[in-house]
């Protein structure tokens, strides 16, 4: 969910509500984790309907594969000692079917984040009643991976202006760590401006949002405001 | 002008962070209301943290020593602490610190939301205050998809929602394109509320401030009009300043004509 306003639905995923899409999203990875092997038609058909959603949806094939490339080869990783564990026919049986499950709802989720934006997603978790502090989090988590991301480019280009390109892989590899150790407490002194600023305006803990407010002039007090 | 008149009084305010030493050391100096001051002074000098603390944002209640920090007569203590961030808008140096709502539109109400007004009163602040900064139909962009300068003026519009009585900017003009520079001076300029504007731009206190305070070292060392300070090389090469270029090219023109 890189973008955040509600315009990035696609048209045709416009109409339906954002706890529907979050909803269909949960039920196709319950649906998936929950089906044996066994029941291999009711996967396939699970996966056709992934696969019609993101067609829909007008995700670009290369976005996809792209994702796939990291996700697939960890959950390889993960799930090839299997055939050598639970014998060989069981084991790979086993490993596929994980494999085709762990996929499907990863497309799900990849669904999820291109036809709902990430701020409407937090607004349906605050309708559900998921504590305000968590969805605080969430807002904040998002927003300050890409602050976080921003500075660790920023040293990354700083580091690599000193480095003349003759660092070894050794001395890269302590340099790379240090930069990691430096972007944790850039974060925590950043995160202690962060708490100021929001504090300047009035934060006392409690988590609001103005679509959460009712359109008429009801006061605050009466809202679906969610106290953490 | 009496004491009522005054929209900031601070008195023998001394300050240390945990471990540090001294930033400020007993800074006193009153601000009239709809007042505009420039705080100069080197990097160091203690600027920020005295914007801190007429936020109330510092720990510690500065009534230690008989220290006092007062806005529009209310004394700063853990108690009147939500009605001085109702009166002072801080705008940091860095916009990113500000800037934690996902959307414009939803970081400009985040004070007004925290102040318990109504949805329409909130609508209608966010787009007087996104208007009054040249923003208006950014509501929903996202706040990671901004320039600095966008940035930065987001960040104005989201203190200006709250109608602070008194502004205070932190180097409200770093990182600005001359364009948005001068629109931030307009701005300040057509300010009709108090304003304390720290900064290392002294050709912007020479533009928009009738008075100016040189802090160094934690102590005040000069205040006065803005151009008697600005205009004195003598004390702004002894602080680490120069003379704005403003005023440079108006004495030459003036020891020409």
């Amino acid at each position: 969910m890189t973008e955040t306003s509600e315009r990035i639905s696609p048209p045709a995923f416009r109409p339906i509500r954002p706890e529907t899409r979050v909803m269909a999203s949960l039920a196709v990875i319950a649906m998936s984790t929950s089906l044996s092997a066994e029941h291999w038609p009711a996967q396939a058909a699970l996966g056709v309907l992934v696969f019609v959603a993101l067609t829909i949806a007008r995700v670009p094939a290369d976005w996809i594969l792209r994702r796939l490339a990291v996700f697939l080869p960890a959950l390889v990783l993960l799930t090839i000692s299997f055939p050598a564990m639970h014998g060989f026919r069981t084991g790979w049986d086993l490993m596929f079917t994980i494999l085709f499950r762990a996929t499907v709802s990863f497309l799900a989720l990849l669904w999820l984040t291109r036809v709902l934006a990430f701020d409407a997603f937090l607004s349906v978790l605050l309708r559900w009643r998921v504590p305000g502090v968590l969805v605080a989090m969430l807002a904040f988590m998002h927003r300050y991976l890409f602050v976080l991301w921003d500075e660790l480019d920023r040293m990354r280009t700083a580091w690599r202006a000193r480095e003349f390109g003759h660092g070894r892989t050794a001395g890269r590899s302590i340099a790379a760590a240090r930069l990691i150790g430096m972007l944790v407490v850039r974060g925590l002194t950043r995160a202690e401006r962060v708490h100021l600023a929001m504090l300047a305006r009035g934060w006392d803990g409690t988590v609001r949002r103005i679509d959460n407010l009712p359109d008429d002039d009801a006061t605050l007090s009466t809202s679906q405001t969610v106290t953490s | 002008m009496t004491a009522a008149d005054n929209a900031v009084v601070v008195n023998g305010l001394s300050y240390a962070y945990p471990g540090g030493p001294p930033v400020l050391r007993g800074v006193g100096f009153q601000i009239a209301a709809g007042e505009c001051v420039g705080l100069i002074g080197p990097s160091g000098a203690g600027k920020s943290t005295l914007l801190l603390h007429l936020n109330g944002l510092l720990p510690g209640t500065p009534s230690a020593n008989g220290a006092s920090v007062s806005v529009n007569g209310c004394r700063i203590s853990r108690e009147s602490l939500r009605q001085i961030r109702r009166d002072v808008g801080l705008i940091f140096q860095d916009p990113n610190d500000q800037l934690f709502c996902p959307t414009v539109r939803e970081d400009v109400a985040f004070g007004p939301l925290n102040l318990g007004l109504t949805r329409s009163e909130i609508e209608t602040r966010i787009d007087e205050s996104l208007s009054a900064v040249g923003l208006s139909g950014f509501e929903h962009r996202s706040t990671l998809r901004l320039s600095d300068g966008e940035r930065k003026r987001v960040c104005l519009a989201g203190v200006l929602a709250c109608r602070p009585s008194v502004l205070a900017l932190d180097e409200p003009s770093a990182g600005l394109d001359p364009r948005a520079r001068r629109r931030l001076s307009r701005f300040v300029q057509s300010y009709s509320g108090t304003c304390v504007i720290a900064t290392h731009d002294l050709d912007l206190v020479a533009e928009v401030c009738s008075r100016t305070i040189v802090l160094d070292e934690g102590q005040i060392h000069a205040d006065g009009p803005a151009e008697q300070i600005l205009s004195d090389g003598r004390l702004m090469r002894a602080h680490g300043l120069e003379i704005p270029l403003r005023i440079q090219y108006a004495v030459r023109r003036d020891e020409e004509s």
